[in-house]
């Protein structure tokens, strides 16, 4: 019984100690991001294929912002996503 | 063993890459040129030599006291992860264009089992502190070392006219077995 409780301890102060220094660092080292990079993100599929030739979702969203792709690259995006993007990206341009 | 030994044997002998084939996907995956392999090696020399050294501490002065040793997986996934974390912050803030090139392969140094057997095979060869550092440094510049030829040959093949059904990812992996036979003659040197 004290085998478990010290390692449920020990887990629980080892995530915690990692929780704050990862949280102090996030704050210190805080990158001001374009906000339609984040929406565009949430809107697209998520699935990280590289199917479009970026190294993941992230780098296809920036893209995206600053008109360098088009939607159309996206082969896992829905018909309906992609009308919801283009709209997105039309209605926030530059 | 000395120490330098030991350093040769991790980096060169023993590479991670070519004699145990682990950490193959970032291998594969941003070799294509070399600015952002040099990064990616970077990042997971870093990342090597930080996590093992403080998966060598918690073991030794935490774990093996409380008598936890069973849980060392675990905690040292735990700190791996953190250790990632915290270098994707460093690399975003740092350099934005290296953090764009990466892309999904810096997250996914987590998932590197590179990591965790270099903090692993520390614990079960018995080194002691300074001997981790030398072994982790020599394993991950290793690992940056074959990333580096590796995306010197891929940049040259680029201009070159590979059959079709070679294109791509099965030359790559053609090119690493022969880089690993090429390396496996290194096996006497110590």
């Amino acid at each position: 019984m004290q085998i478990v409780v010290s390692a449920v301890v020990l887990m629980l102060v080892l995530g915690g100690v990692i929780g704050l220094l990862l949280g102090i660092a996030g704050d210190k080292l805080y990158v001001k991001q374009d906000t339609r990079v984040e929406d565009v993100l949430a809107m697209l599929p998520g699935y990280n294929c590289g199917g479009c030739g970026n190294p993941g979702c992230v780098g296809m969203a920036e893209k995206l912002v600053h008109n360098e792709i088009g939607i159309d690259a996206c082969r896992p995006c829905k018909a309906d996503m992609k009308e919801a993007i283009q709209k997105y990206l039309d209605e926030h341009a530059d | 063993m000395n120490l330098f030994t030991m350093f040769i044997s991790a980096m060169l002998i023993n590479n991670i890459i070519l004699t145990k084939f682990l950490g193959l996907c970032p291998f594969m995956g941003v070799s294509t040129k070399v600015g952002p392999a040099l990064g990616m090696g970077a990042a997971v020399l870093f990342v090597i030599t930080g996590a093992s050294i403080f998966s060598w501490l918690l073991y030794t002065y935490v774990l093996v006291p409380m008598g936890l040793e069973y849980m060392e997986l675990i905690c040292f996934i735990l700190l791996i992860a953190a250790f990632v974390q915290f270098t994707e912050m460093f690399i975003k803030k740092k350099s934005p264009k290296l953090y764009q090139q990466l892309g999904i392969y810096l997250p996914l140094i987590t998932t590197n089992c590179a990591v965790l057997y270099v903090a692993q095979d520390n614990i079960t060869q018995g080194y002691n502190l300074i001997e981790t550092i030398v072994n982790s440094i020599g394993v991950s510049a290793g690992f940056m070392l074959m990333l580096f030829i590796f995306s010197t040959i891929r940049e040259r093949l680029r201009g070159n006219d590979v059959p079709k059904a070679f294109q791509g990812n099965p030359i790559a992996f053609i090119i690493a077995a022969i880089m690993a036979v090429a390396f496996s003659s290194l096996a006497g040197l110590v």
